[in-house]
């Protein structure tokens, strides 16, 4: 182990069947998060965690500091001596010393920026987004050739902006060359900077249409590092993400990472490349989804930014809402979703100008935290709108191709329908994780599982499940290494199971039956029906199962179509579940009276507070 | 664990300063080391490549990209006059000749054989960088810019908008409590910066816009008047860029919040004096936060060691201000910290503080909700 | 003989001042109550009311009848020969109200006319006549406006009113919701296709004139592809075959692409000529997309037997296809072998939805209001007719009859 800073064990083959102990550690802009798995009874689990202030910038400036520091503290805590007198992870692991595998994830320094370019704003660049965003990138612009910008709008934007990396797409095999070579004309003048100073030279990928390599690599210069790769839209009826998505964390590893303070020594330390945090986030929730052939959604809710994750049918898609979150972002949640609609889930009465200081308080000072209830619950009701404007992005984003040829028949006549639909369908949506403070530190479960139900609307029968410590980063890494490791303790020690979402779509007169249920179950045995506009919670404990049988109304539908009946396993967890006749989509009463008096029912069927603490 | 850091700003009588002034890409500097600099001196200036024209010649000569070159009657590098004849077609046995003439003025930067295109190159635009803050050049960063140094007085906002302005310091209330409304804004404001006490009113601002005050500091300010000072309602915390006649600092936060006493006195200690403001804010990553910059006249002496900033350790005693409601803009003294966690108001569990202040009222907040004050 | 003998009687019934009925035999009916002629208010001048008084002897369900009908007759001099005008049988309402009205129509503007009726009892025998007074001449009159159009005045004014008010909104900046259409949505979708193919897009005007309406609806088509493919930087070709629209089309594209900003990217020779004949040109289309494989088709106005040879080719070379056109027969071959279809009402609506323009958005939203009024007069004919054949309820026969009579016919 002693040389194994001067030759990187990225490619260390590893038996897996000989893995006991595992340490992952993901560093954050501001913590440095580390935990430890081990094999217990067969089983792996995640046993105990650590974490420390990140150490990027000035004074340490040196990533490895802050890993030393949370991994030391694991090692405290599990008895076990993890880190060697030079300051190296112990490898492999005996009885009370060292690990067998160590893996890290990396979103320090902003994480990876990129810029990316393309055709057609709709098609090859929205291709080329979906490649960067995947790889667990932040997208600062996207260039197409109608983005509605004149050639010199571009440049100049191309010249503000420092991303880490630019990928060029465009045209399909065969297709358009002069476009391409036109977008790169654009690129290569401005001569973007690197982030990270100019020691390096800026990576370019181009993945687009393979006539046009050779121009391309004419056009630009020695001042840049083009990398060319597979096409990532070959024809338009198919995308290829993989091979741009696998350059972008090659590229992320040799010079963005290379270049952050400590990240060659943390580089040569891992047995997997580092990957950006949501990259890693994105892989265990397709893991995931993919094993157990559900469709996901996954949410991540920071501070400025809001990450979704889906997958719908194999498909995987990410979004990164770069203005909305609940600290650095919360004025732009409010500016966007505007106060009233946030006020319609408060359920009493505030002053308008006292909370509009309040909200931009928060802004200038984001590390406070709500103190009073009232305050807890505006914020929650703020997360409602930005979950909400981010799940409303994020369908926009996640649709199927556009630009393909439609087969039709006589029988479309009247229904043709254009390409491009969103392939997000809360109908089909079997799985919503939450993470994120405002969603994984309310005090109340029930807050949690409401925050989630009235933000993302799920229809249908719906899991609503929560990160339990954020975990979500070192298992996507873990994945890739050992997948089988990674699903059990995503399973036993990842996500707190909140329950089920029972919630059929249509509308209909309150009062009215919604519909009709019979839940059994071990510890639970019973009928009821559900009026339109209520909410009720059953409960239902973490690790139980029922059966529940579900009736909806003739112009409801749970999944089966309007007035079908459906029965499924329902999974309790520690809210229970829950049977939501508020129909979809989720209309508040437009009064203000009628909307607060609704928003108090439902606050008081769920147990989400003590609302008469107020009064 | 008696303590905590809090992020708190920057508001010191006494510091050497130094600030860099870069011009966006490399020119001339006409500063060399040692030189003094009033705060208005222009200290680099370049030009700015110009606005780029791209010409479709080949659509334009109805002919393949490839031939572009061929009757191009310019070359790269060539200069042109808006409608000079950039290039040619060959004609049928040299006759029915169509030509194509710029459209900009500038330089030919590219004839792409590819697109058919080629790109006019504009004027250069003049881009000058002043001193900001007056004082001595102490470094000079070849082709780039300089790095100036005077001792300041530096004071730190927490919210501004606007960019970079200077003007004579003009104490508009006495005390920092005091609301900055506008009947105190007299005409011999003009151009000056106005230091307010607690809230600044919407009135007063438009009044200081209205005589060409350079700019405003003050305690809070409301929400609702800063949106319609914008015209738009503020929703990312990055500005500095807006041009609303004025620079806006404010050193506190929002609504009905005074002055810290210590910002107040030491701006009055300067009542008078040049000071430089920039409103720049940006809360992110990378944070930057407004300032005030007041360079001392020469020779002053730095004052006795009270160089503490607003942050430091949290101890009992240690005065504090909350920042967040239900006590907002609350002043006291810490009185006790208990180490174990408590439940708060919300329900959330949080580690939390006793606050007595000046009045002997006790209020418990959580220990994220304060910063530590200066005397 | 029995006029004169008739004649003579009443002038005795007048001289005496004695009632006519009891004078004449007792077989006769008595003659009618009164006659009265108006000139039809609200017409052209050509048409009178005369209004019988029905006889004292005539009542219903009687067998036999006391009158079996009354004859008219009219002259154009009182006291002159009066001729037969017409027969008629007093019916329910007659009885109900006790007169019999009837109009007499194609008659001389400003001309007398004087009237005589005379009741007829079932074997024939006639009453005393009574008669219009000589200086109670009708004369038509005309007026300015005609009554029977009424129903017209009132659906024109209801149509016309909304086209106006539907104007007003939009331009105050309400929002006219318009039904999203498919295929003109797809036009940003089927350029952007081309333009990362490298490919053209084949823009096809139909084979009318300009004179055809089909013809113009499809080049506002053409100014949004136009200016969607100026903003791409996609190439565009629109061969025509007719050399008015050839020019048409060239300024429409022209002018798009300097509304796209791009003026320097048209070019003139991509909108051109091919040839008057019908099938000359689809060959020319059909060789054309076969050798240069566009990725795009747009096919928009007058179609007839080539429309599926079009769109066919078109579907072989895998291009998206818009097409647009109001002939009813062309329309299942477009839709099934197209990606896009817009249908009749859809295309001509097309340069209200690509447009934006608060005028024609409202005239697009009044013209809604027209359509919905005869979709609901032909749901509700078709009701009452259906009720009323099949019931006797007499509510049914009147409705049906003054919908189809009065409220139809005011056309």
């Amino acid at each position: 182990m002693a040389d194994s800073s001067s030759t990187p064990a990225v490619h260390t083959p590893v038996d897996l069947d000989r893995i006991n102990v595992i340490l992952a550690t993901d560093c954050g802009s501001t913590t440095t998060k580390a935990i430890l798995i081990e094999k217990v009874d067969g089983e792996y689990r995640q046993t105990f965690r650590g974490e420390a202030p990140t150490t990027v910038e000035e004074p340490a400036a040196d990533v490895t500091m802050g890993v030393v520091n949370s991994v030391t503290e694991v090692g405290e805590l599990a008895g076990r001596r993890l880190i060697d007198d030079d300051g190296q992870v112990i490898r492999p692991a005996t009885e009370t010393e060292g690990c067998d595998l160590y893996i890290s994830t990396s979103s320090a320094g902003g994480g990876l920026q990129m810029m990316v370019a393309g055709v057609v704003r709709e098609m090859t660049a929205a291709s080329a987004k979906r490649a960067a965003l995947g790889a667990g990138a932040i997208v600062m612009d996207t260039i197409a050739t109608n983005d509605k910008r004149l050639p010199h709008e571009q440049i100049q934007r191309i010249r503000e902006l420092r991303p880490d990396m630019i990928l060029i797409s465009g045209g399909t095999d065969g297709g358009t060359t002069t476009h391409v070579v036109q977008i790169a004309e654009l690129v290569a003048p401005a001569k973007p900077q690197p982030r990270f100073g100019g020691e390096y030279r800026m990576p370019v990928i181009f993945a687009g249409n393979v006539d046009a390599r050779e121009p391309i690599e004419a056009t630009f210069d020695e001042s840049v590092e083009l990398s060319l790769v597979d096409n990532l839209r070959p024809t338009m009826e198919r995308e290829n993400l993989g091979p741009a998505r696998d350059m972008i964390h090659d590229l992320f590893l040799e010079h963005v990472m290379a270049h952050a303070p400590g990240y060659d020594k943390l580089m040569s330390w891992t047995n997997a490349p580092i990957m950006p945090t949501p990259g890693a986030v994105g892989n265990i929730l397709q893991q995931i989804a993919t094993q157990r052939n559900v469709n996901a959604v996954g949410v991540d809710i920071g501070g400025a930014t809001t990450d979704v994750f889906s997958v719908f049918d194999g498909t995987f898609n990410r979004t990164v809402s770069a203005n909305l979150g609940m600290s650095y972002s919360i004025s732009n949640v409010c500016a966007e979703a505007t106060l009233p609609r946030i006020l319609r889930w408060v359920p009493f009465e505030m002053d308008e100008r006292e909370l509009r200081n309040r909200v931009k308080n928060k802004m200038i000072r984001p590390t406070t935290i709500p103190q009073t209830l009232e305050s807890l619950l505006f914020e929650q009701a703020v997360a409602r709108e930005a979950l909400r404007l981010a799940y409303v992005q994020h369908k926009e984003f996640a649709t199927t191709l556009k630009g393909v040829q439609q087969q039709r028949t006589i029988g479309d006549t009247f229904s043709q329908e254009i390409g491009g639909q969103t392939i997000v369908d809360n109908m089909a949506l079997d799985l919503l994780v939450a993470s994120g403070g405002v969603l994984s530190h309310a005090p109340r479960m029930q807050q949690t599982a409401a925050m989630l139900v009235d933000a993302f609307q799920p229809e249908g029968i719906t899991t609503l499940a929560k990160d339990s410590i954020f975990m979500m980063p070192h298992l996507g890494v873990l994945a890739q290494v050992h997948a089988e490791a990674a699903v059990q303790v995503f399973e036993r020690d990842c996500l707190i199971y909140l329950g089920t979402c029972v919630a059929p779509k249509g509308a209909g007169k309150p009062g009215k039956t919604c519909f009709g249920f019979q839940v059994s179950g071990t510890s639970i045995d019973t009928t009821g029906e559900i009026s339109v506009g209520e909410l009720r919670l059953l409960p239902l404990a973490d690790g139980e199962t029922a059966e529940a049988t579900i009736e909806p109304a003739r112009n409801f539908d749970i999944g089966a179509g309007a007035g079908k009946t459906v029965t499924r396993t329902v999974r309790g967890g520690t809210v229970g579940l829950l049977l939501d006749g508020r129909g979809r989509p989720l209309d508040l009463p437009e009064d203000r009276t009628a909307c607060r008096q609704a928003v108090t029912d439902w606050s008081n069927a769920l147990g989400l507070a003590d609302l008469a603490r107020l009064n | 664990m008696a303590q905590a850091y809090t992020p708190g700003l920057k508001v010191t009588p006494h510091t050497q300063h130094r600030v860099r002034r870069i011009l966006p890409i490399s020119g001339t500097v006409l500063k060399s080391v040692g030189d003094r600099v009033r705060a208005s001196d222009v200290v680099a200036e370049t030009f700015m490549p110009g606005n780029i024209t791209p010409m479709n010649v080949a659509n334009m000569l109805s002919m393949p990209p490839a031939d572009v070159p061929e009757c191009m009657l310019l070359a790269e590098g060539d200069t042109v006059e808006d409608g000079t004849i950039l290039a040619q077609t060959k004609g049928i046995f040299g006759m029915f000749k169509s030509t194509c003439a710029s459209r900009a003025a500038g330089t030919v930067e590219t004839i792409s054989n590819v697109t058919g295109q080629v790109i006019i190159r504009g004027t250069p635009l003049p881009v000058q960088v002043t001193a900001y803050v007056s004082g001595e050049v102490v470094e000079v960063i070849e082709g780039e810019g300089v790095t100036v140094e005077s001792d300041v007085c530096f004071i730190q906002g927490i919210f501004g908008i606007g960019g970079e302005t200077m003007g004579p310091i003009a104490m508009a209330c006495e005390n920092p409590e005091q609301e900055l409304s506008a009947d105190r804004i007299s005409d011999e404001m003009a151009g000056a910066v106005i230091v307010g006490g607690g809230r600044v009113t919407g009135d007063a601002v438009r009044r200081a816009i209205q005589i060409g005050a350079a700019a405003i500091v003050s305690g809070g300010l409301d929400d609702a008047d800063l949106r319609d000072i914008l015209g738009f309602d503020l929703g990312v915390a990055i500005t500095g860029s807006e041009r609303i006649g004025l620079t806006l600092v404010v050193t506190e936060g929002f609504g009905e919040i005074a002055m810290a006493e210590r910002t107040h006195r030491l701006l009055a200690s300067h009542d008078g004096r040049e000071a430089s403001v920039n409103g720049t804010t940006q809360i992110r990553a990378g944070v930057m936060r407004p300032e005030i910059v007041i360079p001392l006249p020469e020779g002053s002496t730095p004052p006795e060691s009270d160089n503490r900033a607003t942050e430091g350790l949290l101890e009992t005693s240690t005065p504090v201000r909350v920042i967040r409601d239900p006590y907002f803009g609350l002043i006291g003294r810490v009185a006790d910290l208990p180490a174990e966690p408590q439940a708060l108001g919300s329900e959330s569990r949080a580690r939390v503080l006793t606050v007595t202040s000046a009045d002997g009222e006790t209020v418990v907040v959580p220990r994220a909700n304060i910063e530590i004050i200066s005397e | 003989m029995v006029e004169r003998r008739l004649g003579i009687l009443l002038t005795a019934v007048v001289l005496t001042g004695l009632p006519a009925g009891k004078l004449v035999a007792a077989d006769a009916p008595r003659p009618p109550s009164h006659v009265r002629a108006e000139d039809r208010g609200w017409d052209g001048g050509d048409a009178v009311d005369v209004i019988v008084g029905i006889s004292p002897d005539d009542k219903p369900d009687t067998d036999p009848p006391g009158v079996a009908h009354y004859v008219v007759r009219w002259s154009g001099e009182y006291g002159g020969v009066y001729e037969h005008a017409e027969t008629v049988v007093a019916d329910k309402n007659a009885y109900r109200s006790g007169e019999v009205r009837l109009t007499f129509e194609q008659l001389e503007l400003g001309e007398p006319y004087f009237f005589r009726v005379r009741a007829v009892g079932p074997d024939g025998s006639e009453s005393l006549h009574v008669e219009t007074a000589r200086e109670a001449a009708v004369r038509p009159v005309a007026q300015a406006f005609s009554g029977r159009r009424a129903w017209l005045v009132l659906i024109t004014l209801i149509i016309c009113g909304s086209v106006v008010y539907f104007i007003l909104m939009a331009r105050r900046g309400k929002p006219l919701q318009i039904r999203k259409i498919a295929g003109l949505e797809a036009v940003d979708e089927a350029v952007g296709r081309a333009t990362e193919m490298g490919r053209p897009c084949l823009f096809v005007p139909g084979i009318l004139d300009m004179n055809e309406i089909q013809t113009i609806a499809g080049l506002t088509v053409l100014s949004r592809v136009a200016q969607v493919a100026a903003e791409y930087g996609a190439h565009i070709e629109v061969p025509t075959s007719k050399s008015l629209v050839m020019t048409t089309a060239s300024e429409t594209v022209e002018s798009a692409f300097l509304a796209a900003g791009r003026p320097e990217s048209f070019n003139e020779d991509d909108v051109y000529y091919v040839t008057d004949e019908q099938f000359g040109y689809v060959a020319y289309l059909s060789g054309m997309m076969v050798r240069e494989k566009p990725a795009a088709c747009f096919y928009m106005g007058a179609f007839f037997a080539e429309s599926l040879i079009l769109a066919e080719t078109g579907n072989s070379i895998g291009a998206i296809q818009v097409a647009g056109t109001a002939m009813p027969s062309q329309l299942p071959f477009f839709v099934a072998a197209c990606d896009y279809t817009l249908i009749g009402e859809e295309f001509f609506a097309a340069s209200a939805y690509l447009s934006g323009d608060p005028d024609q958005l409202g005239s697009l939203k009044g013209q809604d209001v027209g359509k919905v009024i005869v979709a609901v007069l032909v749901i509700v004919g078709c009701l009452l007719d259906t009720l009323n054949s099949m019931t006797s309820i007499e509510f049914f026969e009147t409705a049906t009859t003054f919908l189809r009579d009065t409220i139809l016919k005011s056309g």
